[in-house]
Order: structure tokens, then C-alpha cells, then sequence
């Protein structure tokens, strides 16, 4: 206790900005004798939490300079200039397309494919798989981009906190549209408000093409309503949309109250549902020039009063209506609960303890939502830091897989392979089918078939037979002929000494007939990298 | 014991019902056709097979009797005298002819009208109902399968008792029990070059797990190595099917020869799935040939193989195929069929009460069309799926798999002996 006491109070001295006691008095009333945390256990676990896990050296680095000092430059800004980031990631040509572009490429492919189609509708046997399609080619880069930044970034917070909101507002890839316009979603619509505020968040989403489609709130329209002329969706072939649409569709609204604000058990009534949907009939995508931007439609928009929550909407006020109800989910004290509670099951533990839940909820009202405060509160809150949470969670595919490779210093390449292999692990990026994105709790990731996944790309990673990336050991630790040494290298490194022992002697016990010792330590790599602690964060 | 919140809110409707108030747990006599078996062999087995992309239901299980389908198909209906018929009204389409003699033998049965009440025609928003087996509602966040299997402890916790074919776990199968996500069979396992360095590592993995203070991880560990032991002493590598069966070199051939092997070794499998593609014919479907027909013929050459091949154990195993919808009554403007609604399912193997066109026929008429174009839904898709776990899986208690939807044998199309 004494030694985070410490830390804690040298990281803030000075620290004007940032709010809320120091976790120290509540620590002290936690007795447990196993609980002192070293400086650097709190590094490795804030790495663990805060980031995609350590790189070679970082924890020691991080234990000297102190975590709170790691932690204020992670939030010092809600938009990081990350320079790391900017080397480390391709210009892919998907980033520069605008929707329509990507769109117009889509239906050439279409097109191809149809007349090969036509082409091959009377051989006998179904097409083998044949070279990538266009379409797949840019989901991978799209993919490929998430694990780049994850893994190269130096706001690993930042990173980390994409995936959270991007699995927050989940969308899908694979969903007619969508296909054109989640590249636009994760570069304009998450990233810049990742770590601002959760209303300016909330109403970026709700205005996102993207999530218009995901939802179908694009399709949404005051019961008959009609356009004032008859414009199609032009050129892109999409026989699910050949109807106009004929009434309100409620889907947006109800996955708005349930997922994305109130949480499923935030006291709203399906005439809630009903009618929010009804106050954002009209917010629709640009059909003028395709699939364009965002753009409110008056001739769709239902001019009805509403009443959401006991809050009157009164008729007639077009688009602020959506507005106005948007930032009163945003500040609704179930919404504070519900998504603080989300952050909490995210860097705390799969079933977050009030405390932090609580100071996280305070932080958001004392700061009208500013996601690094509520951040902050969780990081500052004795939960955070109490030897139960340590340990306790189990890592994500993509947390499993970005932490093994940073913790040995593999860089992936720019093709999709890390991406695919994350996905054979059982989390394919941008194609989670439920709105509700992919669980945090440990019971939905760990299955046999996962697990020897699990360890068999560890076993590849480390011997350097991952496609997709390019390993050098000695960036971890030079090669020796010594075992015992090479395993306290590792341990150190990987586990801050904290390897357990029966893990150490199962390794130690078949390095015993490796002679050679370059092969012994990629042998040692891998088995600690897929060994039950290594999965743990 | 501690129960979390999430614990209870997923767990708790189950609970709730089952403490006396829940129909189903009063009626379970009524319901099990035969308790679970849970020894090996004798153990009921269900194989499902999801056609993506929308089978054209009325080309597959062709209402031959009807001129109104010849008048909305110039161009694709298959014609009468290629049309293998059933009963006078409906027969199967000529590639699906080979499954004919299942037919005649009581082990082909087929529902037709069947699908969502949901009105989607979004391929992904159907198929994820489908899976979920939640219509309307998106944020399920498992599958029916997978609730089935949770709900359903009365079964041998194998590690092959639920396995999807593939590389991924599709939705259907995903959830909090444990399920296999198999792309081969002869690939299951730790990989590492050569065998002796895989038996190593795997040993030095099974070592670390085995004590590991790690509930979930070790359990799930010491049945991923389980798994593996039990695969490596049935060596899946060397297998030839038996009575002569003739798999077809497609993926789906591929994948019914190792549900074959699996069924075989008794490892304990209660539920394949597996995903065939190729059905989302909106341009030139073809007839009695044709696109269409080359799916079809697949589709019926790899049941016949495994029927084959599977001789007496066929007694065990009920073939389940399902499509997310149907098409479109009437053949578009690219001799082909847009999406539509209804559609028909088959059912194969000894335990289903075969020879019969189940559910009610809502006709062609126009009028009584879903949204004046497409075959109605009369058959709601959860009523098969439920009477399928309920009579021969011996399901009980099964509120929980299909939340907001009451299941009742009243309503069960009846492809099950009882």
C-alpha cells in the first residue's frame, strides 16, 4: 500500500487539473497482506489496461517515471498528436476514398462478379476461392489499420479507446452499405471524439451514414411521408432497398435507449421507443449525390408532438428535436450509469465493483461527460488498483494478440494476415453481426478450440512462422545457452516477475533436450506467450 | 456464491419459469419424445445446415400442382415432367431426386411455408434472426444453439458435443457454452511443424493448464487437449466411408464426410452445423438445369453420401436444412427470383416422421401472398426448430432458447415421430 501510495502522490503533484482525492486513504483500509503493488506491478497493470500491454523495456520505463505521469500525457489531450502512430501507419488508399468512391469501386466489383456469374452458372461444381475481391482486399486494410495503430501507437490509450467505442457503437462491415461507409465512421466519426465528449460522441454516431444504415433510421420515415421526387440510390445495386419506405422504423431508436444511453434497464417504455424514433424520422443520408453525408429530410420527419422520458417535444422543430433528445440521453443519469459501468467492465473487471462505477458516474456529472474525466476517475479509483481486479480479466483476441506481439517486439506487415489471424481467434474486425458489439466477459472468449488457437499462434509468433509479421528476439533478450537466466528474462519482460512457477518448470522441463539455444528461446517465447497467465491482463 | 448480476439476468428467465410456473417444464412429459441418452452411441444427433443467401423454396420443393406457378415462372419453373413428384401437388426438383428413395422410405420429411415473423428482406438481419433465433430483435447477443446447449446440462459435457464446421463459431453457436469451431478435423490441435514438436509443446501447455489457478482457462484447456486425445485415437486421417458412399468433392461434401468420422468415433456429438452458400439466385436460376440446379444436385449428392455412409446410425441423426427467406413468387426481369419470404426446410434421418409436405400450404393466390407478393409464412421457424430440440433431442425447458415465444406442440409442424 505504501509504495502506490507514493507513486500516486508524486505522479500528481502539481496536478491542478485533475480531480478527486487520492485513492490512498480508502487503499489504506484494505488490509489484504498480499496486495502491495510495486512500482512495477502498477506499470504492467496499467499497461495491461490502459494499453495494449508492454512493450520490451516499457514497464521498467514506465516504474521509474511513475504511471500518473504516463497517464496525464495519455490524457492530456482529447486529440493526441501521435508521431509513432503517423510512421508506423500506412497511407492506405481507403483512408483518402470517400464513400462515394468506395462505393463506386463496390459496384464495379458487383458488376464483375456478376458477369463471371453468368459466366460459370453452368459448371458443375461451386467457384473455388479465387484471388481476393476488391471488396475484401479493402475490409482487410481496413482491419489490418485497427491492428497497425493498436500496436504501434504511443497514445495507447487513444487506441484502446476507439475499439471501446467503436464495439460501443458497433456497425457492421458486411451490411450492404456499410461496406462503403465504416471506413469513414471509424476515421471521422470515432477517433476525433474518442476522448472528448459523450454527447458530441453520441450525436456523431446518430448522424453517421453508417450507423443511418447499420440501424436502418436512414430508412425511417413519418407514415406517408413521400420524397418530393422520386430519387433513387442511383447506381449501387441494392435490391434490399427497391421499396420506398413506408413508416417509421423503430430500430435505431431502440438500440439508441438500450445500448448506446439508457441501458436495457434505464426505465424507458416501448411508447419511449416509439417515439423517438419518431423524432428522428428525417435523419437520413444525402441521396442526391448518392451515398453522401449526413442530411436531415423535412419531407420525412414526423410534425407531431412526442413525449420521451416525460420530456415534451413539441411539434414542429424539425431536427432539434433529434438534437435536443440526443443530449438529453447523453446526460441522463442512466446513461452516466450504464455506459460508466461499460468503461468500468472494461479496465476494471468483467463485473465492475459500485465504487468505481460510482466515482466514474461523479467524474461525468461533474464534467458534463468528458470522457478523459470519467477515464481518469476510474484510473484514480481504488477498484482500479485492488489486487482483485489484477489479473483478473482475460484478454480480447485483439488484446491477447496486439499485447503478445508489442510484448516481444513483432511488428505486423501491411497485409490482413494479423487481422485474419485475430479473427480465426474468434473476433473479426467490423463484423460483429449484434449492435450490441462484442461481450467484455471473459466466459464469451475462453473455449477449447479458441484457447489451442490460442496457443498455437503464440508457438508461431514467437518462432517467427506468423504470417503477417516480422519477429526479432533480441529485442526481448539475446540468446543464451543459460535457461535459468533466459527464463528470468522472460518472466521479467512479460510478467514483471510474476510468472507462476508451475508455468516456469513446465517450460523449463522441455527446454531441458533443446540444444539448440536459439531455438530454446523462441520455444521459451512461445510457450509463456500462450501460457494462462500470459492470457490474463 | 456470489451470483452477478449478468449471471442472473441471462440465467434468471430460465429460472423463473422453470420453478413450476413455465408450461413447458409441466408439460416436458408430453414433450420428450425419449429421455436423453447420454451414452455414446444411441445419443441423438442433430446436423444443421444453413443454405445462405436465400433458397428459392418453391424451385427446391416445387408445387408442381399449382398453374399459377408455371404461370409466374415462364422462364424458371421447372417442368411438370422433370419434376420429381412427392404427392400429387408438390415434388422435388430433378437434382434433388437422388434423396427420393429417403423420401419413399419415411426419412425425408419437408416443411414448407416456413420462416420469420419478421418481414426483413435484409439477407444479414434475417440470417442473424435466424441464428439468434429472436426475429425483430438485434441485440441477442447468442445463439439459439448455444442457449439450447446451456440450457440443456442433462447432456455429456464432451468437447465435440456442439461443433460448427468452419473457420469461425457462427452466431447460431456462440454463447457462454462451449462450442468447437472446426475448418478440419485433421488440422484440430496444437500445429507446430513437425508431430514431435507439436507433441511437446503441447505437452509443456497441458502441464502449465492443468493446475493453473485459472477456473474457465484451465477447464477450458485441459477439454481443448482432451479433444485432441480424442481425435488422435480415432485417427481422423485415415477414413473411408462405408456401404460404398460417394462424397461430392464440394465443401460441403467435405464437411458431411467429417461430421461422418465424428458421428463414428462417438465422441459424444449432439449438434453439427455447417454453412453451404451459392443460393442467392437473382440472375438466370435456370430450371430443371442451371444454376440452381448444380446447388441443388450438391446439396442432395452430399445427404445421399452421408445417409449412405451413416446406414444405421442415420437412426440417430435428424439433417436439418434452414434459409434465412425465401424468394420472390414471380421470376424477375433476369430470369432469376429477388428476395421473398417463406420458404421450405428438409428433414432427414430415422427419428423424422418422413413422406409428408408439413406445415399449411397458404397457396399462391395473390391474395393470400405476404405483402401481395411472396409466400406467406404459416410455419414459424422457431416452432420446427424447437419441435426438432424438444422430440429428438429431448430438449426440456425450453423457454430460455426461444425467449418471447411460446412453444407449443399444437403448433409444431410434426416432423418428428411421436
Amino acid at each position: 500500500m505504501r509504495v502506490i501510495c507514493v507513486l500516486m502522490l508524486a505522479g500528481m503533484a502539481g496536478e491542478a487539473t485533475i480531480p478527486g482525492s487520492l485513492p490512498c486513504q480508502s487503499m489504506a483500509a484494505d488490509t489484504s497482506s498480499s496486495s502491495v503493488l510495486t512500482a512495477r506491478d502498477s506499470a504492467l497493470h496499467v499497461l495491461n489496461r490502459l494499453a495494449y500491454g508492454p512493450r520490451p523495456g516499457e514497464v521498467e520505463r514506465m516504474a521509474k517515471a511513475g504511471v500518473q505521469d504516463w497517464i496525464r500525457t495519455q490524457l492530456a489531450s482529447d486529440r493526441p498528436d501521435d508521431r509513432a502512430l503517423a510512421r508506423a501507419e500506412p497511407r492506405y488508399a481507403i483512408l483518402d476514398m470517400n464513400p462515394r468512391e468506395l462505393a463506386a469501386r463496390y459496384v464495379e466489383e458487383q458488376r464483375e462478379r456478376k458477369r463471371e456469374k453468368e459466366r460459370k452458372e453452368t459448371e458443375e461444381q461451386p467457384r473455388m476461392e479465387g484471388p481476393p475481391s476488391e471488396g475484401r482486399r479493402l475490409a482487410g486494410e481496413l482491419q489490418q489499420l485497427a491492428v497497425i495503430r493498436g500496436s504501434a501507437a504511443d497514445f495507447q490509450l487513444r487506441e484502446v479507446m476507439v475499439d471501446f467505442w467503436t464495439n460501443h457503437f458497433n456497425v457492421n462491415l458486411q451490411k450492404g452499405l456499410d461496406r462503403a461507409l465504416v471506413p469513414a465512421y471509424i476515421e471521422h466519426t470515432i477517433r476525433p471524439n474518442s476522448l472528448g465528449r459523450f454527447e458530441d460522441l453520441l450525436i456523431a454516431t446518430a448522424k453517421s451514414p453508417a450507423m443511418l444504415f447499420y440501424l436502418d433510421n436512414a430508412e425511417s420515415v413519418a407514415p406517408g411521408a413521400e420524397p418530393p421526387s422520386r430519387r433513387r440510390w442511383g447506381r449501387f445495386p441494392s435490391p434490399e432497398r427497391k421499396n420506398q419506405p413506408k413508416g417509421i422504423n423503430e430500430n435505431y431508436a431502440r438500440e439508441l435507449l438500450e445500448l448506446h444511453t439508457l441501458g436495457v434497464d434505464g426505465g424507458y417504455t416501448q411508447q419511449d421507443v416509439i417515439n423517438v424514433a419518431r423524432i428522428l424520422t428525417g435523419w437520413g443520408i444525402a441521396r442526391a449525390n448518392q451515398i453522401g453525408g449526413f442530411e436531415f429530410h423535412d419531407w420525412a420527419h414526423d410534425e407531431g408532438e412526442k413525449v420521451v422520458l416525460g420530456v415534451r417535444f413539441p411539434a414542429g422543430h424539425g431536427m432539434d428535436e433529434g438534437v435536443r433528445l440526443l443530449k438529453l440521453l447523453a446526460n441522463h443519469p442512466a446513461t452516466m450509469h450504464h455506459v460508466s459501468w461499460k468503461l468500468c467492465a472494461r479496465l476494471v473487471s468483467d463485473e465492475p465493483p459500485d465504487g468505481c462505477v460510482d466515482e466514474a458516474v461523479a467524474a461525468w456529472e461533474r464534467s458534463h461527460g468528458e470522457i478523459r474525466q470519467v477515464l481518469l476517475a476510474i484510473v484514480q479509483s481504488p477498484e482500479f488498483w485492488a489486487p482483485v481486479a489484477r489479473r483478473s480479466k482475460i484478454k480480447t483476441p485483439l488484446e491477447f494478440t496486439l499485447s503478445a506481439m508489442r510484448a516481444i517486439g513483432a511488428e505486423p506487415d501491411t497485409t490482413p494476415r494479423v487481422a485474419q489471424a485475430i479473427a480465426r481467434l474468434g473476433q473479426p474486425l467490423y463484423l460483429q453481426a449484434s449492435p450490441a458489439g462484442y461481450p467484455e466477459s471473459q466466459e464469451e472468449w475462453v473455449n477449447s478450440g479458441a484457447l489451442l488457437q490460442r496457443m498455437n499462434l503464440a508457438v508461431a509468433l514467437a518462432g517467427g512462422s506468423m504470417p503477417g509479421t516480422t519477429v526479432d528476439l533480441d529485442r526481448l533478450t539475446p540468446v543464451t545457452p543459460d535457461y535459468g537466466r533466459l527464463l528470468d528474462a522472460i518472466d521479467q519482460a512479460l510478467f514483471a516477475g510474476t510468472m507462476s512457477s508451475r508455468t516456469r518448470e513446465a517450460i523449463a522441463t522441455e527446454l531441458k533436450d533443446e540444444a539448440d539455444p536459439e531455438r530454446g528461446r523462441a520455444l521459451a517465447v512461445g510457450l509463456a506467450l500462450g501460457s494462462p497467465e500470459f492470457q490474463r491482463q | 456464491m456470489e451470483i452477478t448480476r449478468r449471471v442472473f439476468l441471462r440465467a434468471g428467465g430460465l429460472a423463473l419459469c422453470s420453478f413450476g410456473l413455465d408450461p413447458l417444464f409441466l408439460n416436458r412429459a408430453a414433450y420428450a419424445r425419449r429421455a436423453p441418452i447420454t451414452g455414446r452411441s444411441g445419443q441423438p444427433i442433430l446436423i444443421c445446415l444453413f443454405q445462405r443467401g436465400a433458397v428459392d423454396g418453391l424451385n427446391m420443393i416445387v408445387p408442381h400442382g399449382d398453374a399459377l406457378y408455371y404461370r409466374e415462372r415462364p422462364r424458371i419453373a421447372v417442368p411438370r415432367q422433370e419434376v420429381v413428384d412427392l404427392n400429387g401437388y408438390f415434388g422435388l426438383h430433378p437434382s434433388l431426386g437422388p434423396l427420393k428413395p429417403w423420401w419413399d422410405n419415411g426419412s425425408l420429411g419437408v416443411t414448407h411455408a416456413v420462416g420469420s415473423p419478421d418481414g426483413s428482406r435484409s439477407h444479414f438481419d434475417a440470417q442473424d434472426y435466424m441464428e439468434t433465433g429472436t426475429p425483430g430483435r438485434k441485440s441477442t447477443p447468442d445463439g439459439w444453439l448455444n442457449r439450447y446447449c446451456s440450457h440443456q446440462r442433462e447432456h455429456d459435457e464432451t468437447p465435440f458435443r456442439s461443433v460448427a464446421f468452419g473457420p469461425e463459431l457462427p452466431r447460431i453457436l456462440s454463447g457462454s457454452a462451449p462450442s468447437l469451431a472446426i475448418a478440419d478435423l485433421h488440422a484440430f490441435g496444437i500445429r507446430a511443424g513437425s508431430r514431435p514438436a507439436s507433441d511437446k509443446i503441447a505437452r509443456a501447455f497441458e502441464a502449465m493448464y492443468e493446475g493453473a489457478q485459472t477456473g474457465l482457462l484451465a477447464t477450458s484447456a485441459q477439454e481443448g487437449f482432451e479433444a485432441v486425445r480424442m481425435l488422435k485415437s480415432v485417427d481422423p486421417t485415415r477414413y473411408s466411408p462405408e456401404n460404398g458412399a460417394d462424397y461430392p468433392r464440394s465443401p460441403l461434401g467435405r464437411t458431411l464426410l467429417q461430421i461422418a468420422q465424428l458421428i463414428k468415433a462417438d465422441l459424444g456429438l449432439e449438434i453439427a452445423f455447417a454453412d453451404v452458400g451459392g443460393w442467392d439466385t437473382h440472375v438466370n436460376q435456370g430450371a430443371g438445369d442451371g444454376q440452381l440446379a448444380n446447388r441443388l444436385r450438391d446439396l442432395s449428392q452430399a445427404l445421399v453420401a452421408l445417409a449412405t455412409d451413416l446406414g444405421d446410425r442415420m437412426a440417430d441423426v435428424v439433417v436439418l436444412t434452414m434459409s434465412e427467406f425465401g424468394r420472390t413468387v414471380r421470376e424477375n426481369g433476369s430470369a432469376g427470383t429477388d428476395h421473398g419470404h417463406a420458404t421450405a426446410m428438409l428433414v432427414l434421418g430415422g427419428p423424422v416422421r418422413g413422406g409428408k409436405v408439413l406445415g399449411r400450404w397458404p397457396g399462391l393466390d395473390p391474395a393470400n401472398r405476404f405483402e401481395g407478393r411472396d409466400l406467406a409464412v404459416t410455419t414459424d421457424f422457431r416452432d420446427l426448430f424447437g419441435e426438432i430440440l424438444a422430440r429428438h433431442l429431448g430438449g426440456t425447458g425450453l423457454s430460455g432458447v426461444f425467449p418471447d415465444h411460446e412453444l407449443s406442440p399444437a403448433r409444431f409442424p410434426g416432423v418428428i415421430k411421436s
